[in-house]
């Protein structure tokens, strides 16, 4: 049983939760974009929430199928067809021999999640983490899929209120928001003001490495020198120039631009699906209300 | 013995790291008990941390919420105690060793080797003798895999960076930017200074250990000709 690629798409990988425990090496997690969706579809699949999956960008690759197979798509909608059918979002479907993949057009959203049943080969695994380094998948490429017991899925109640949840928690138009960091207190009180009241739009620059914002210029009180620290996915860097960078999943390991602060995990998977010409605006949340909600949001995906 | 105890500073990054921050002000060379204290995480092995990153004067960890209680200055506070407990913070630091790294500065390799010269003001025998001399310290690793930030470079020879990086900078190259000197781990985009190369990987993903260096290790460049180079070359260039 396999998985084909039959076109190249512009930026397509396959990922699980992520590589962690090597950062220290400078080796980073690439890890989801939206980690909520990505846990979407392995839900929707019975599969472990950290099961790889293909993430896509618009456009997309051609994915063909070699046997019959159960597949989800999850995320960002880019009008998928089998065979030029359209097919639903947010549901098992039942592949059959030479049935092909494709997305149409991007409607909402920025990454889209194709998981599958069946397992891959255990091998192809690279520092405990089956995440794609540093490459995109290729025409030709070729995953071997090892078959689980043939099971018939469906959606239940549980798995109906995970898909409700998720989507409400990714697709809105809520403020994006962020515990402050190390770098806060150097801002000029001007440029506070601005950060919390206008509205921001990612740049089309932006990538996997990190968000651009495009908004009011925002300054130091006075210029600084920071040491390099470490940083992670959702660290707001301000760059020299005023500009704000989100780090995101393919971030570097550690940064020497003022740390602003940090989006916080619950907000991550909304900040990366939002489309450039969304505005968003920012707010400051504490570390125990962040806790909570991502506890809760957890909890949606245990039975 | 209360005043012996390493006292770092402790700072939220977010909602799912901790950074501890050592006070030493001036950087001389890694903070020992923020070096001993990273080896004591290390080794302690806690359950829910994710990633334990040493960068200059500050000690990160990345946890994963749902294996903590509420409060990250709560735990964080706990586990510097355990440190702190276990009487390993000043005799932490057994391997002291210098790690030797044979550079080759030929020009055809040190390709800004003539413009660091005439930066410098000095022959291409001293700037080699200047940075080869040096027992430079490992800060942190980062910006490629395997990317070692050393320092502190003597001030006769530290080199801005390039206003715009260069495209592609081979792997092994040994670059100078400011007070830091570093190699390239693989074929890179760069804009650091290239002076010389070593024929040796030092970042190899088939390899059990992946890196070369670690943040805290002593490296020493040992100057090679081109011939050595060419017999030594394990990069994929190799004819």
């Amino acid at each position: 049983m396999s998985i084909k690629i039959i076109k190249k798409g512009i930026s397509d990988r396959i990922i699980d939760a992520g590589r962690y425990g090597f950062q220290h090496l400078g080796i980073q997690p690439s890890g989801p974009m939206d980690y909520l969706s990505a846990q979407l579809a392995n839900t929707i699949l019975d599969n472990d929430l950290n099961h790889p999956v293909f993430e896509l960008h618009f456009p997309a690759s051609v994915f063909e199928f070699e046997e019959t197979m159960f597949i989800c798509i999850c995320g960002a909608n880019f009008v998928p067809v089998i065979n030029d059918k359209s097919v639903a979002l947010n549901t098992p479907i039942k592949v059959n021999p030479t049935d092909q993949l494709s997305f149409l057009q991007p409607i909402e959203g920025r990454s889209c999640y194709l998981g599958f049943k069946g397992n891959l080969d255990e091998s192809k695994k690279w520092l405990n983490s089956f995440s794609s380094f540093q490459t995109t998948l290729n025409k030709g490429d070729h995953f071997v899929i090892h078959k689980v017991t043939e099971i018939d899925i469906s959606i239940n109640p549980f798995k109906q209120h995970t898909i409700q949840q998720v989507q409400k928690n990714v697709f809105n138009e809520h403020e994006i928001r962020f515990i402050p960091g190390p770098a806060w207190n150097d801002l000029a009180p001007a440029s506070i003001q601005l950060l919390m009241q206008e509205p921001f739009r990612i740049d089309a620059k932006s990538n996997r490495m990190g968000f651009l914002f495009n908004g009011p210029a925002i300054h130091l009180s006075a210029p600084k020198d920071y040491l390099s620290s470490a940083v992670t996915m959702g660290t707001l860097q301000l760059l020299p120039n005023g500009q704000i960078i989100v780090l995101m999943a393919d971030h570097q390991t550690i940064g020497g631009y003022a740390n602003l602060g940090q989006i916080i995990l619950v907000d991550l998977p909304r900040l990366a699906q939002l489309n450039n010409q969304c505005p968003f605006k920012l707010s400051i949340i504490n570390v125990q209300t962040a806790h909570q909600l991502y506890r809760s949001i957890q909890s949606w995906f245990k039975h | 013995m209360q005043s012996q105890r390493p006292i770092f500073q402790i700072q939220l990054l977010g909602d799912h790291a901790i950074v501890y921050k050592s006070n030493t002000g001036q950087l001389k060379g890694i903070d020992q008990d923020l070096l001993a204290f990273t080896q004591f995480v290390m080794n302690e092995k806690i359950n829910g941390l994710k990633d334990i990153i040493l960068a200059y004067d500050t000690l990160t960890l990345v946890y994963d919420i749902l294996y903590f209680d509420s409060n990250p200055f709560l735990f964080a506070h706990t586990i510097l105690e355990q440190f702190n407990a276990s009487k390993k913070c000043l005799n932490a630091i057994e391997n002291k060793s210098i790690i030797e790294i044979p550079v080759c500065y030929d020009l055809s390799l040190g390709i800004d080797l003539q413009n660091a010269i005439k930066a410098s003001n000095c022959s291409i025998d001293e700037l080699i003798q200047q940075h080869s001399d040096k027992i430079y310290t490992v800060y942190c690793l980062g910006f490629l895999p395997g990317f070692a930030y050393m320092g502190d470079v003597p001030n006769a020879i530290q080199l801005p960076r390039h206003p715009s990086p260069r495209s592609k900078v081979l792997a092994g190259s040994v670059g100078i930017a400011g007070k830091q000197t570093g190699i390239y781990p693989m074929n890179s985009p760069g804009g650091w200074q290239i002076i010389g190369r070593t024929p040796i990987r030092i970042f190899d993903p088939a390899s059990p250990s992946l890196t070369l260096f670690k943040a805290g290790d002593q490296i020493k460049f040992k100057p090679i000709d081109l011939a050595s180079f060419h017999t030594l070359n394990a990069h994929e260039d190799v004819h």
